[in-house]
């Protein structure tokens, strides 16, 4: 019953959805209709009008046919013609290889003739024409067309008279040349060397002539050495005579380079002179080693050698006199030699590079062949003796470069002296002449690589043996023997007067302690500076450096900063004992006597003691007595650093002695009186702002010399007129309660 | 542009022709150019990489192996924060001259220096040192070792980056004022000998 029910009633739900569907659908196709409906006045317009087109487009169409028709036919008729000319071409261009082939037969003949008759004559250049025009023709079709032609025997005949002619003009033209070469006449060399190209043997004749050449440049080189090696000692120029004679043999060949250079282009083409350097590079390399073998042997050079890494083993302090050291001055001049040797080489191979790198970019046009070349002749280059031996010379160069640096410095700190109107000593001086002098001779090597090393070297030796040198004076610390000058200086004339004068030990080795604190700050201006020169100076002398070379200089020159951070930290050492042997000392006591006086004034002891010495003004007399006798000793930044010292020790202490003093009203404002003078007088005293480190101790005077308690609030919080605060909260009540008339209740609840 | 928080400069040296440049154009250009002819004196190259999010500049300072450059080459150690000391697998002399290597090293280098074995192409058949060998050395002498090949780019990259990361890690801890030098080396050698093992 009920599921009957139940079916009946969700018979009706389900109906009565369908009932609304359909509804939905009704309005939805309705709307539809009603668009179309709209619609159509609209179509039947557009149908119309297209009506109207349909005899227009019909003309059209005729129209359009005709036009195809007509194309068709012009591109037949093209076609015909265009076919009849390229029949033409054909033949035109057959008729031309023909007349050609012809040409080469009668040519042929002619050379076959003629040479021949050349021969005879000894009219070498006129034979040497006929089988240059015999090689100009293509061998191959020269065959084929002998086929072609009735009379092959004939034509074989000239081919062969002509092979035989070319064979036989080779071997003579390379006889004659050698007879001239023989006979040393220029004429027939030069004459010989321009037939050479025209049989088609250019690298015969390169080689061959260059050959020559070398001979030349041989007998030269061997007559120079010869006079260098017997240069007697007197001789100006006896110490650079090596230098001399390489130079010698490389303008010899340079100017060999640019005198056959232009006979080479016009008579065998460009892209040849690579062949050609070749042959010479073999001369030079052996003149240059047997220049250098003359110049080790006569300068000693392995013997100077074995001493200098003898001497660096044993290390530069050791007192194995045994070992006879080289005095860095004889070295001098050969150092100065070497590098004229390595910088002449150096000219030499650029100058080859470019000449021969100029000479294949316009010869060799195909770009593999060019690179294939370029590569070919850079290897040549670099496995070169001169190369080689130009490497040798740098590496000996870099071996006594920096010996003689060592050494040099060494001597300067030996032979360190103090001027007394000079606040360095002349070691500073010295040691940058030497490293300023050492890297510009690098420089005049006009090799990076040697002036980088150079570079490296310097670092090292400033960083290490000088500052250490710097570093032990210090270490010895400055004696504090004496409170003060006046007190020295009375014991001193006391000792005089009594006749046992115990040397001025003390004094020396003060001055000694001073001399080395200026020193390292004199050093790190003399350090930037060297960066800074030299880096222009190499930028000069080698204008064509890359970003990658560039960053390899910047590099090393940065190993300087790392002297100079080196600098800085010895200073800090040398202040830092000076602060404890000398400021500590003199400085707490002055400071203690604040403790010394009530800071609980009334009116009238307040007149009292501003009329008389007030405490800061002892302070400030005894501060001045300290610091003018330091003024003229120090450095100005090395004076400024001693008053950051000094200003220091002093705001530390008065802050621990104001600790324990305790103030009234009247007390606070001498206090805030009293700071402000000093910190106005040290102010004065030097040029680095102090204010920084007054600044506590002008907020503790601050916070004292309050009228009351709550003051404080115009000082501390967020608001515009609050100070940056250097006390913590804590710190600043223990100071607020020094004050007798602040409750400490009422500092208590201060919300800070 | 430069804004790397460390700097290292990273040496090589060792014999001529063992592959110190193409371990450096392998690491620095991912190249392997064949027929490379001798270094002349010291090249330069630069390269950043980042380790922990840092960025790190190493300076590569590839130098020629050929005993006439050692005076332009041996100017560079003392600068350096790390030396790779590279030998060939397929040639017994270029093992045999490391002694000579590490008493030039001893001479002239910081002693706090960074020093790794390299034994670079292990792509080649004809091995003469076999990595036992290699890494007995390196644990006498303190160093790390590692063997790779420039050809095949194998360990190049972890070579240079295991450097750098060590660096990082002596940089950081010289900032720490109780530093004990001799402890860390310990540590260093243990975990290059497990390293190697994997």
């Amino acid at each position: 019953m009920s599921a009957s029910e139940m079916s009946f009633e969700e018979m009706q739900e389900e109906i009565r959805n369908q009932l609304e569907k359909l509804q939905i659908e009704e309005d939805s196709l309705q709307e539809e209709m009603s668009t179309i409906m709209n619609q159509a006045p609209f179509l039947n317009e557009k149908i119309k009008s297209l009506k109207k087109l349909v005899p227009a487009l019909k003309i059209i169409e005729h129209d359009a046919v005709g036009l195809v028709n007509t194309i068709n036919d012009i591109s037949d008729s093209s076609e015909k013609i265009s076919g009849k000319i390229r029949l033409l071409d054909e033949a035109r261009s057959r008729v031309q290889e023909c007349q050609s082939r012809v040409c080469d037969l009668i040519d042929l003949e002619i050379c076959s003739q003629g040479v021949q008759a050349a021969i005879l004559d000894s009219d070498y250049e006129k034979g040497a024409a006929h089988v240059h025009r015999f090689l100009s023709m293509d061998q191959s079709l020269l065959q084929k067309t002998a086929n072609d032609v009735e009379n092959i025997s004939n034509t074989l005949k000239s081919v062969r008279t002509l092979q035989d002619a070319t064979s036989q003009l080779r071997a003579l033209v390379e006889h004659k040349f050698n007879e001239a070469v023989r006979n040393e006449d220029l004429v027939s060399i030069e004459r010989f060397f321009k037939i050479f190209p025209l049989l088609g043997i250019h690298e015969v004749g390169i080689t061959e002539f260059c050959t020559y050449l070398r001979g030349k440049v041989s007998l030269t080189a061997e007559k120079n050495l010869k006079t260098a090696i017997t240069t007697p000692i007197s001789d100006k120029r006896y110490n650079i005579i090596f230098a001399d004679t390489l130079t010698l043999l490389f303008e010899g060949l340079a100017k060999v380079i640019d005198i056959h250079q232009p006979l080479l282009e016009t008579y065998y083409g460009p892209g040849r002179l690579f062949s050609a350097v070749n042959i010479l590079q073999k001369e030079c390399d052996v003149q240059v080693r047997r220049i250098f073998n003359e110049w080790m042997k006569c300068r000693q050079i392995n013997k100077k050698m074995q001493q200098i890494s003898e001497i660096s083993r044993i290390g530069p302090n050791s007192s194995f006199s045994k070992l006879e050291r080289i005095d860095p001055k004889d070295l001098d001049i050969l150092i100065g030699e070497i590098t004229f040797m390595h910088y002449r080489s150096e000219l030499y191979i650029r100058f080859i590079q470019r000449k021969v790198m100029a000479d294949i970019e316009i010869g060799i046009l195909d770009s593999q062949k060019k690179e294939e070349c370029i590569n070919a002749f850079s290897q040549a280059l670099n496995n070169s003796e001169l190369t080689q031996l130009k490497h040798e010379l740098l590496s000996h160069y870099l071996r006594l470069e920096q010996y003689f640096m060592e050494e040099s410095i060494n001597k300067a700190v030996a032979m360190d002296s103090v001027d007394s109107s000079q606040q360095t000593s002349s070691m500073v001086d010295d040691t940058f002449f030497i490293v300023r002098k050492c890297i510009r001779r690098s420089i005049s090597s006009g090799n990076l690589d040697g002036i980088c090393a150079i570079i490296n070297t310097a670092c090292r030796v400033l960083e290490n043996d000088f500052c250490d040198v710097l570093r032990s004076k210090l270490r010895q610390g400055y004696p504090s023997g004496y409170l003060d000058l006046t007190q020295a200086y009375n014991v001193l004339q006391s000792s005089i007067q009594q006749g046992r004068l115990q040397s001025g030990d003390t004094e020396q080795s003060r001055t000694a302690f001073i001399v080395a604190l200026n020193n390292a700050d004199s050093c790190i201006e003399y350090v930037d500076a060297l960066c800074e020169g030299v880096l222009k100076e190499i930028e000069n002398a080698l204008p064509g450096m890359n970003s990658n070379e560039h960053g390899k200089l910047e590099s090393c020159l940065s190993g300087l900063s790392s002297v100079t951070s080196n600098l800085k930290e010895i200073i800090e050492y040398g202040i830092q004992q000076l602060r404890s042997s000398v400021i500590k000392p003199r400085v707490n006591p002055w400071v203690d006597a604040f403790l010394n006086i009530s800071h609980q004034f009334t009116e009238e002891e307040l007149s009292v003691y501003e009329a008389g010495e007030t405490f800061v003004q002892t302070l400030i007399m005894n501060l001045e007595s300290l610091l003018s006798s330091f003024k003229d000793m120090l450095t100005v930044a090395n004076y400024d650093a001693f008053v950051g010292a000094l200003t220091t020790e002093v705001t530390q202490r008065l802050e621990k002695v104001i600790l324990k003093s305790s103030f009234n009203g009247l007390g606070g404002l001498i206090l805030d009186k009293e700071v402000r003078s000093l910190a106005s007088y040290i102010t004065a005293a030097t040029s680095w702002s102090v204010r920084d480190k007054f600044a506590r101790l002008t907020q503790i005077a601050t916070v004292l010399n309050l009228e009351q308690v709550s003051e404080i609030a115009d000082y501390w919080g967020n608001h515009d007129g609050a100070l940056t605060w250097r006390l913590t909260p804590s710190e600043l009540r223990s100071f607020l309660l020094l004050r007798t008339d602040f409750k400490p209740d009422d500092v208590k609840r201060l919300k800070l | 542009m430069d804004d790397y928080k460390f700097l290292f400069k990273v040496v090589l040296v060792g014999n001529a022709g063992v592959g110190k440049t193409c371990l450096v154009r392998r690491f620095t250009q991912g190249l392997f150019p064949p027929g490379q002819g001798a270094t002349i004196g010291v090249d330069f190259m630069i390269k950043t990489v980042e380790v922990d999010n840092e960025k790190v500049k190493l300076q590569i300072w590839d130098t020629a192996g050929q005993e006439r450059f050692r005076s332009i080459t041996q100017s560079y150690y003392r600068s350096a924060h790390a030396l790779i000391l590279v030998y060939d697998i397929s040639c017994q002399p270029t093992f045999d001259c490391l002694p000579d290597w590490l008493r030039e090293i001893e001479e002239y280098a910081n002693s706090k220096v960074l020093r790794v074995l390299v034994g670079n192409k292990i792509d080649r058949e004809d091995r003469e040192i076999p990595t036992h060998v290699g890494e007995e050395f390196a644990e006498r002498n303190n160093m790390y070792f590692l063997e790779t090949s420039a050809k095949e780019a194998e360990n190049v990259e972890t070579l240079f980056i295991q450097i750098a990361v060590d660096l990082i890690k002596q940089a950081r801890n010289r900032d720490v004022p109780k530093y004990d030098d001799t402890t860390t080396i310990e540590d260093r050698t243990t975990s290059i000998g497990n390293k190697l093992l994997q």
